[in-house]
Formats: C-alpha cells, sequence, structure tokens
C-alpha cells in the first residue's frame, strides 16, 4: 500500500501587518510591531524550516506574506532599522548573561543571548539581510507554499467599486511576482471576507484558491456534500477551502487552548518594566518610556499576581510543546479516520492561524510547529501534510457551490469593520476611489510628473484601503494611530487629486508623498482604471 | 496582526480626530453598505442645491411638510417589489438599517413622504445582496447526501462556533494586554524594584497542605482629549501623551466612591463619570 494516510491536513498561516514606515521620524513606536514579529514569528519560523530541512525531515506550510510585509521586509529604510533594534536587544541580552550569572534567571537570559545570535546570523550570514529570498528557498523545494494577499489587506465587501477590487488583487500579483519570480497560486483575502463573484478578479490574476472561514462554505448554495472537509469550487472556478474549527479552537480557546499552560512564557512580564530604569533606558525608544521590550523572564506560573510569577525554564517550557504537539497530532489522527470513514472519501482538514500567533503571542508557538512536523512525518501514517495546490492537483474533482458572504472576524460578518468607531471612514474611503478611477480613465497615458503624481494617489488610496485601520479602532488598540494614519492618506490624496485636477502638480509636496508612503515602487495607476477592471472580469 | 478583535459594548465612538476630514464632498450621494445578513449601513450627502433643486419642482414647504424617510426597498426580484420606511432626519447623513429578511438584495432611498403619500426621493443608493446566515434550501443531485448526515456534517464542521471569530485567546490577550498597558503607562509599583514579590504571600502552613489566598485591586482607566484637566475624587491626573489614563487602587471591602471629572483646555466644557464600587469579601473560615 503506497497510499496509506487517510486524509490531509494542510496549515495555514496568515501572516500580516499594516504597512508602518515613517521616515520622517528617527525612531517610531509603531514600526515595533515590525520588528518584533521579525524576532519571534518571522525568523524563528525560517529557523524552523532550515533545521527540518537540513535534518531531512520533510513538512508542508502555507503561508500569506502580505504585500505590505513583503514591502516591509524588502524596504532598505527598515532594514537598516531592524538592524539596531535586534543588534540592541543583543547588547542587552549579553550583559544579561552576566548579570544572572547564579541567579534563577540564568538559563532565561542565556536563552535570548543565543536566540538574538541566531537571528543575526540567519538574517546576516544566510539571507543578507533578504529574509523573503528564505521563504522563497522554501517555496522553491516545494515545501512552503506562499500566498499573496489583497495589496494593502483592503477589506473588500465595503469597497462599491469593482476597480477597487481589481486593484487590490492586482497590485498584489504583481508584487508577488516581484518578489517570488512565479504568479501568486493562492491568495489570503484579509480578514477571510467573501464577497460572492470576488472570485473573478481573482481568476483574471491566475490564482487558483483562497480560503473561507467555516461558514462560509456551509451556508453555501448549494450545501456542500462535504462541509469544510473539500474544497469547492466557484461559479468562477477557482477553489475555497474552509477553515476547520475543531483544530482552530485546540489552539485558541481560552479555556482549553495550549498558549495558556502554566510552564510557557508569561507575555506580561517584560524586562521593561522589570529592570532598573537606568539600566534598561538605552534599549527603551528615545522618549525614555518604558515599555515592552520583548524580553520575558517568568513563566505564566498559575493564577498568581504578576509579581509572583516563577522564573521561565526553557527546556520545561519546550517538553510542553513537545506534548502538546503530540496532542494536536492525536486529534487529528483521530479526527481524520472518523471524517474519512463518515464522508467515504479523504478528507482534508485546513487549520488556519494568524501567524503572530506562533512566537509572538504564544512564544513556544514555533517549537509546537517544529515538533508538530517532524512527528506527522516520522511517527504516524493517517494524516499526510499538503498545500492546497497539491491537494487540488490530487483531488480535481470538487463540487461546484457558491459561497456565503462571510469573514473571520468577531459575529461573522462585517461588524468589525463597520461599526459606530469606524462607519465614518467610508464615506470618504469611497470617494477616494471614485476620484482615483476618475483620473484613471482621464488620464490613459500619463508621463512625467503627471505619472508619478497618480502613482502616488494609487499608493495613497491603496494604504487607506487597509482593513487594519478600521480593526485598530474596534479594538481601541493604537485607536488614535489608525485615525491619524486614516486621515493622513486621505488627506495626501485629495491634496496631489487637486493638484491634478487642477493641473498645478508641485514637484515639493510630490515628492514629499513619495518619501513618506513609498509602497509599491513599481506603482502603475491604470490598474484603477474601468476598462481593466472589465478587461479583468471578463477573462 | 491578530483578527480576532471583539466588538466592545464601551468602545462606540471614533477618534474625535476624523473630525480633520471633510464633511461632505458638495455632491449629492447614498451609498449602503452590508453589515451582517440583518443590518446595513446607509450614508448619504444631499447638497443645499439639490434641495433647492426638488423643492422648485415639488413645492417651496415640501421639507416642512413631508416627513423625512429611508425608503428599503426589496430589489431581490429585480425591481423594487416590497419597500418600507424609517423614519430619520436628513441631518443625521447616516443610518443602521435593519432588515427583516437575511438573504435578500436592498437598495435605499432617502426622501420625503407626504401628507397625500406621495414620495419625493432625494438620493437613491446602490444595492447590497446581504447574506442568508444559515444553511441553504438548495441540494445538488450529484453532490446530493441525506439530511441526516448533512446535519451530523455541520456538527462536525463546527457549526456551533460561527461567528466566535478567530479566537477567544487572542481576545482576553489583547484585553489583558490593554489594561495591563494601562497600568504600566503610569510608573507601576513593581515595575522598578524587579521581581520583588509584594502583598500576597503564602500563608504560613500548619497541618494541612491544601491553601488558597486571592485579593483584588481596582484598576480605573479612562481617555479623553491630551490636553484635557482629568481629576479623580478631586485629585489631579496626569494624561498620557495620546490623552489616556489609569490608576491602579487599593480595594478594601465597602464602597469606592470615584468620581472622574475632565474639563476642557479652554474650560467650556466638562464630563463627569461617577464609578462606586462596591466589594464584599467573604470566606468559608477554614
Amino acid at each position: 500500500m503506497a497510499n496509506k494516510e487517510k486524509g490531509y491536513l494542510a496549515l495555514v498561516l496568515h501572516a500580516h501587518l499594516p504597512f508602518i514606515r515613517h521616515p520622517e521620524y528617527e525612531d517610531f513606536l509603531e514600526e515595533d510591531w515590525f520588528f518584533e514579529a521579525m524576532c519571534e514569528t518571522y525568523i524563528p519560523l525560517l529557523d524552523v524550516y532550515e533545521r527540518l530541512t537540513a535534518e531531512g525531515t520533510d513538512f508542508r506550510v502555507t503561508m500569506s506574506i502580505t504585500p505590505p510585509l513583503c514591502n516591509m521586509m524588502a524596504d532598505d529604510l527598515l532594514r537598516e532599522r531592524f538592524r539596531r533594534y535586534y543588534s540592541l536587544r543583543l547588547e542587552l541580552a549579553e550583559k544579561e548573561v552576566i548579570r544572572n550569572r547564579n541567579t534563577g534567571f540564568y538559563e532565561v537570559a542565556k536563552m535570548y543571548e543565543t536566540k538574538f545570535r541566531r537571528i543575526r546570523e540567519l538574517y546576516e550570514d544566510y539571507y543578507h539581510g533578504r529574509i523573503l529570498d528564505g521563504f522563497k528557498k522554501f517555496q522553491d523545494m516545494g515545501k512552503l507554499e506562499i500566498i499573496t494577499c489583497g495589496a494593502t489587506h483592503g477589506f473588500l465587501p465595503l469597497e462599491l467599486r469593482r476597480e477597487a477590487v481589481h486593484a487590490q488583487i492586482k497590485l498584489a500579483a504583481d508584487d508577488y511576482r516581484k518578489h517570488f519570480g512565479r504568479g501568486p497560486r493562492g491568495i489570503w483575502l484579509a480578514e477571510c471576507a467573501y464577497n460572492p463573484g470576488d472570485d473573478v478578479f481573482l481568476k483574471a490574476q491566475g490564482i487558483r484558491f483562497f480560503f473561507l472561514e467555516t461558514h462560509g462554505i456551509i451556508y453555501g448554495s448549494p450545501r456542500p456534500r462535504y462541509g469544510v472537509y473539500a474544497p469547492v469550487y466557484c461559479p468562477s472556478g477557482v477553489a475555497a477551502f474552509g477553515r476547520d474549527m475543531e483544530s482552530a479552537q485546540q489552539v485558541w480557546s481560552a479555556e482549553t487552548g495550549y498558549p495558556g499552560d502554566s510552564r510557557y512564557r508569561e507575555f506580561y512580564r517584560d524586562l521593561g518594566y522589570d529592570l532598573e530604569y537606568d539600566y534598561v533606558k538605552p534599549y527603551l525608544h528615545q522618549d525614555g518610556v518604558r515599555r515592552n521590550i520583548g524580553m520575558k523572564y517568568c513563566k505564566i506560573t498559575g493564577k498568581v499576581q504578576l509579581n509572583e510569577k516563577a522564573p521561565y525554564n526553557p527546556a520545561e517550557a519546550r517538553e510542553m510543546a513537545a506534548s502538546h504537539a503530540g496532542n494536536f497530532m492525536f486529534n487529528r489522527e483521530r479526527q481524520i479516520e472518523h471524517l474519512n470513514g463518515f464522508l467515504g472519501r479523504k478528507p482534508i482538514v485546513v487549520s488556519m492561524y494568524d501567524a503572530e500567533l506562533y512566537g509572538h503571542w504564544w512564544y513556544e508557538g514555533v517549537d509546537f510547529l517544529e515538533f508538530l512536523f517532524k512527528k506527522l512525518y516520522h511517527d504516524q501514517k493517517t494524516v499526510k501534510m499538503v498545500t492546497p495546490s497539491e491537494y487540488l492537483s490530487i483531488h480535481p474533482d470538487n463540487q461546484v457551490v457558491q459561497p456565503s458572504m462571510s469573514t473571520w472576524g468577531d459575529k461573522g460578518y462585517n461588524e468589525v469593520w463597520l461599526n459606530g468607531t469606524n462607519d465614518w471612514m467610508y464615506r470618504h474611503l469611497h470617494k477616494l476611489v471614485e476620484r482615483m478611477v476618475e483620473m484613471a480613465n482621464k488620464f490613459p497615458k500619463a508621463d512625467g510628473i503627471l505619472r508619478r503624481a497618480l502613482n502616488q494617489c494609487a499608493r495613497e488610496v491603496v494604504l487607506g484601503m487597509s482593513s487594519d485601520w478600521a480593526f485598530l479602532m474596534t479594538v481601541g488598540t493604537a485607536k488614535s494611530y489608525s485615525t491619524k494614519r486614516f486621515v493622513a492618506h486621505t488627506h495626501r490624496f485629495n491634496g496631489l487629486y487637486e493638484q491634478v485636477m487642477g493641473n498645478r502638480i508641485e514637484e515639493g509636496f510630490l515628492k514629499d508623498q513619495e518619501w513618506r508612503d513609498n509602497i509599491f515602487p513599481e506603482m502603475d495607476y491604470r490598474v484603477f482604471s474601468t476598462e481593466e477592471m472589465e478587461k479583468a472580469s471578463k477573462s | 496582526m491578530t483578527s480576532s478583535g471583539q466588538i466592545k459594548k464601551d468602545n462606540s465612538a471614533p477618534e474625535a480626530e476624523h473630525k480633520a476630514l471633510p464633511e461632505g464632498y458638495g455632491t449629492t450621494e447614498a451609498a449602503l453598505l452590508p453589515r451582517d445578513p440583518n443590518w446595513m449601513f446607509i450614508y448619504w450627502e444631499i447638497t443645499e442645491n439639490s434641495k433647492n433643486n426638488t423643492a422648485r419642482e415639488h413645492g417651496e414647504d415640501i421639507f416642512q411638510k413631508g416627513r423625512q424617510v429611508i425608503r428599503v426597498y426589496d430589489m431581490t426580484e429585480g425591481a423594487a417589489s416590497k419597500y418600507f420606511d424609517i423614519p430619520v432626519m436628513l441631518e443625521a447623513k447616516s443610518w443602521y438599517v435593519n432588515v427583516q429578511e437575511s438573504g435578500r438584495a436592498y437598495c435605499c432611498e432617502v426622501g420625503l413622504v407626504m401628507p397625500d403619500g406621495r414620495f419625493i426621493g432625494l438620493v437613491k443608493t446602490n444595492t447590497v445582496n446581504l447574506p442568508g446566515g444559515r444553511v441553504s434550501d438548495v441540494t445538488d443531485e450529484k453532490w446530493m447526501a441525506v439530511t441526516a448526515d448533512f446535519d451530523r456534517l455541520l456538527q462536525l464542521s463546527g457549526v456551533e462556533y460561527i461567528g466566535k471569530g478567530s479566537g477567544e485567546v487572542a481576545k482576553s490577550l489583547a484585553q489583558r494586554w490593554e489594561m495591563l498597558r494601562a497600568v504600566f503607562s503610569r510608573a507601576s509599583s513593581w515595575g522598578v524594584t524587579s521581581m520583588s514579590s509584594q502583598t500576597l504571600q503564602k500563608p504560613e502552613l500548619q497541618a494541612k497542605k491544601f491553601w488558597l489566598v486571592a485579593d483584588c485591586e481596582l484598576i480605573l482607566y479612562g481617555a479623553t482629549e491630551p490636553d484635557a484637566f482629568v481629576t479623580v475624587s478631586g485629585r489631579k491626573v496626569n494624561l498620557n501623551p495620546d490623552g489616556t489614563f489609569s490608576m491602579r487602587f487599593a480595594l478594601p471591602d465597602g464602597i469606592v466612591d470615584l468620581p472622574v471629572k475632565a474639563v476642557s483646555k479652554d474650560e467650556t466644557d466638562s464630563r463627569e463619570i461617577d464609578i462606586k464600587v462596591t466589594r464584599a469579601t467573604t470566606t468559608d473560615g477554614k
């Protein structure tokens, strides 16, 4: 029996951060989101892929690396700033190893020193500051399937104009080609937000599949024969994979999820607050305010106050991650055996998570994944890991279903991105898009400074479309920053629009905007034209 | 970037800075957006110019005599087959529209209902197709499953989790994070002296090994304009640069009264919120 597996597991990690880059400041707080995720999630994941490959463990994983993230990873300024970030952390970690000799925190101090040295080694010696090349390497080996996402993680169901949907997808596909040397086969629709019919624009870019929250599939019409355990084809022919809730809950659930184990690292005890002020000050931002610096010495310990948390023991936590990986695998084996018998077909279980859960929120999450990959490869035969592309080539026979409008947000639809904190945005956002389309139609062949101005307008529109701004307003985190960003892009766009339509473009103003908002250096504003959109929707 | 933000009841207003944008664009237009199977959001702008034109056409007093409404049309069959009206003020400029029937197509028109029943439309929206929000009645001959099996399949697919978003952990983490961030943004009591254990001490153990200690503290937090003057129980509070503030109190048994007052920089406006907290601790005495 060559094919002993009873079903498939597709692990999908959605890696995304909004485009945050502020050359106008020497030091900018929100840029840390990117640097933290680099140190805690993106580079550690590459480290796992490197190690598994070196030791001959085969694995499959699907990862979105969204265009804003690609643009930040490839950006010279942010690369320099990231070097400064990890170098400071490494310097502190080295000091800490000495300070903590003969204390209960020695092991954890040592862990950070090793970790930041490895980050430096991978970032500099392996990838020469270009970590996208690292991800590309594993994609070219067939182990990692990198998928794209709307150009700026735009929330498509709340767009009025089809031109905006087309632009988000087309820009993403072009950006992907530039970074990874071929077109994207799959896409993560931002927030899993699906609006029936948008899939025609995916098809136009050669994208063959996307992902949906569970009810996007099971509320589809006609009834999906295999629930979320087989993909369906939209009427356009693009495949939609639905999320498996059982495996999602196993990791995420507040009561029973893995990350709450008492041996795991406590997120809320951070050296930024714990160390003597003068000692830690050089590692804080220039304003000198205590904040998290990403180095944490305690374990969750139990239901005790923060000041009663016990020292973190890296070896013990790693063992726990191995044990949780074993538990996760066991549950998938049983789930897949059961589904196989019930469905009479090999099921595919699609486990989707935010990538930043692993490493950033759940520090040991990356170890968990490494153990999971190893165990699935060495210790069992029931479950086979696949990428969606592989699955579709094994099983091209799938039901045609029109999926339902849905998102993976609270309550399952659009409310997270449309409520009293953020509904004021759409009036402006829609106006920006309308004006952009108007200009793209009016100037089919611009060149020189007009072309530059139109391209910059297109950058400001797409930056304004980011679903992150509405999201951050809803959760109340960084509400002020996200409001400022949306207002700023709207102002910059409207300023340029007046100049373009009044035929009085100010080069100085334009140059300043190009310097600030440099996402998509190869931007072509014509992506917003009605003609392009219509061509795509008929392809 | 985690995508599992929870919609919070206490966070319902936009950040004041959005007022930096124009209120309108000088064109009469309206748009309708889907929120969920039973709710839509409509916004509109009606210029003075177009109001004047309508008045010229239909009569100078129509805005006094007519009832201002959003007319919601069911467009599922193509043309507007059914409709209902929602009373509204034109100045509201936006509204959440509730519909009883999910899974249908709707379009709205803001306008006036005259005493004689005549409807004068002022601005019309696009059409929105709302999701059904339930399992489809349509089955597929080629891919048919028996009903009992389908119900079981729904359970296996996690139908009970629908709408829970991606993750209770992320939600609770995010909430906890926010709370702690608020606490720490003031120089926290234990932050500086690292890792010294404080109030809770394990009680001296006697014969029995099992034990329990528990206590609680109170965290008060809020936000206002960054340049406002804020007091809590009459004491001045230092605001963070973004206008947020937080304080951490011991919480003994009894009633704690915490009046929070903010006065605008120019002293022309003020807001007060009075928070009363009651603590009653009981133990089983063992």
